[in-house]
């Protein structure tokens, strides 16, 4: 599968890495939303925000931080967003996780906003149902996956059988995002 | 509440009553006016899904679409780069969690993870929060095109980010990134102390009058733009200077 944000780890892009270790980068697009957007990037290849493990994800994070910082200084931006364009209804168009730093200035032309909806009450109730329903499910999961990544660490090769139910879910994930192209 | 509602004699006595308080007085006067402390608090009601100690998540009231969250710190923070580290991790693991939450039971086809840092970034609230979004096609949300970026800017975009960013990681060579990406915690806090010039002059300004940083930074072509924001920077000029950073509490401080 093609992939934009590992041929720029393997060199093949005209995007300049400015910061590299040996899980993230942080890399000057040439496809992107304005001149001054920074991308942040885990190394290993995953498609959604659900499948970073929490380190890389907290790397990432504190790193997209930084770089915020940095164009505040450097490009003298006026103010920062900061995007994850999560699956294929957010408008992801690489297949491969990343945080977007996009420096911002009056007028520069980018709309970033939304036309906020007044929702009704009872949209709102059912809403909050929904989510709180679902909550639990969600946190215990992420708790079994934490432990599994732990385990995977510790004992490397074995559990073969947690690494098929880790797919499953995975597979579930990729399906409610939809194919990523 | 909101600084636009105000009469014009009721926001020249504000600005007066602003001008007299001391940092901490100020810091205090902005929380007790910030509806997402109030929300907090549980002094305004909120539908709540989730907490745990330093951070809530919330539904939007007025939703970009149904379901959109706002994940914020309990602690008072304007802009992100305020944040120590160890609670920006926190927080976006737990905007894993939400983005999980709203695919799987809304359904939805993705999620964008927004956030907005200064009144031109288009933050609304004085408080640091993120959204999630639950997305769909074509749902008109964020209609940003991405464009081909050309060499030169590339280079020069990379160039000047690069100086700052090695600076905040404590990065002297690029040959030591590695090693020197570890240490980063403790370097950091150095760095920021003999930052460069820029700093200083933008720090004076601030003292004297309300004209802004702009200039002094890098080859800029749009400076001229930056009186707009003037008015608003004169009201909160006098904001506590916590960390130092002057670029960064001005973006924090355009807000009234």
């Amino acid at each position: 599968m093609k992939c934009e944000h590992c041929d720029i780890i393997n060199g093949n892009s005209k995007a300049k890495i400015i910061f590299e270790d040996n899980e993230v980068v942080v890399a000057i697009k040439d496809l992107a939303v304005s001149p001054g957007q920074v991308t942040v990037f885990p190394k290993e290849h995953f498609t959604i925000l659900e499948l970073v493990p929490n380190n890389i994800l907290e790397k990432c994070a504190n790193l997209a931080n930084k770089v915020g910082v940095a164009v505040f200084d450097g490009l003298a931006a006026q103010g920062t967003n900061i995007l994850i364009k999560n699956g294929l209804g957010a408008n992801q168009n690489v297949p491969h996780f990343s945080i977007d730093i996009i420096p911002r200035r009056e007028e520069d032309g980018l709309d970033l906003t939304w036309a906020p909806k007044q929702l009704m009450e009872d949209e709102m109730e059912t809403a909050l149902m929904t989510l709180n329903k679902e909550l639990d499910n969600v946190l215990k999961d992420n708790k079994e996956q934490e432990t599994k990544s732990d385990e995977k660490v510790e004992k490397q090769g074995k559990g073969a059988k947690k690494e098929k139910s880790k797919e499953d879910k995975d597979n579930y994930l990729l399906k409610t995002i939809r194919r990523i192209p | 509440m909101n600084p636009q509602d105000l009469t014009e004699e009721q926001r020249k006595e504000l600005e007066e009553k602003l001008k007299k308080m001391s940092p901490e007085e100020l810091m205090e006067f902005q929380k007790q006016q910030c509806i997402f402390c109030q929300l907090i608090s549980g002094k305004i009601p909120s539908k709540k899904i989730f907490e745990d100690d330093t951070c809530i998540v919330i539904l939007d009231i007025n939703p970009a679409t149904k379901g959109h969250l706002l994940l914020i710190p309990k602690e008072h923070y304007a802009i992100m780069p305020q944040i120590p580290e160890k609670e920006i991790k926190h927080l976006f693991t737990i905007a894993k969690k939400m983005s999980q939450l709203l695919l799987k039971a809304l359904k939805v086809s993705g999620t964008s993870v927004f956030i907005a840092n200064g009144l031109v970034a288009g933050q609304k609230a004085q408080h640091f929060m993120i959204h999630i979004i639950p997305r769909k096609d074509g749902d008109g949300i964020f209609n940003i095109e991405e464009r081909l970026i050309d060499n030169e800017m590339i280079e020069k975009v990379a160039s000047l980010v690069e100086v700052k960013f090695n600076e905040l990681m404590g990065i002297k060579k690029e040959v030591l990134e590695v090693k020197a990406e570890e240490k980063e915690e403790h370097e950091t806090k150095e760095e920021k102390e003999i930052e460069p010039e820029e700093k200083e002059s933008e720090d004076e300004t601030e003292d004297t009058d309300e004209e802004k940083e702009s200039e002094d930074e890098t080859e800029d072509t749009d400076e001229g733009k930056e009186s707009e924001g003037d008015e608003k920077e004169s009201e909160v000029k006098a904001e506590p200077e916590s960390k130092g950073d002057a670029s960064l509490d001005d973006i924090a401080n355009l807000f009234k």
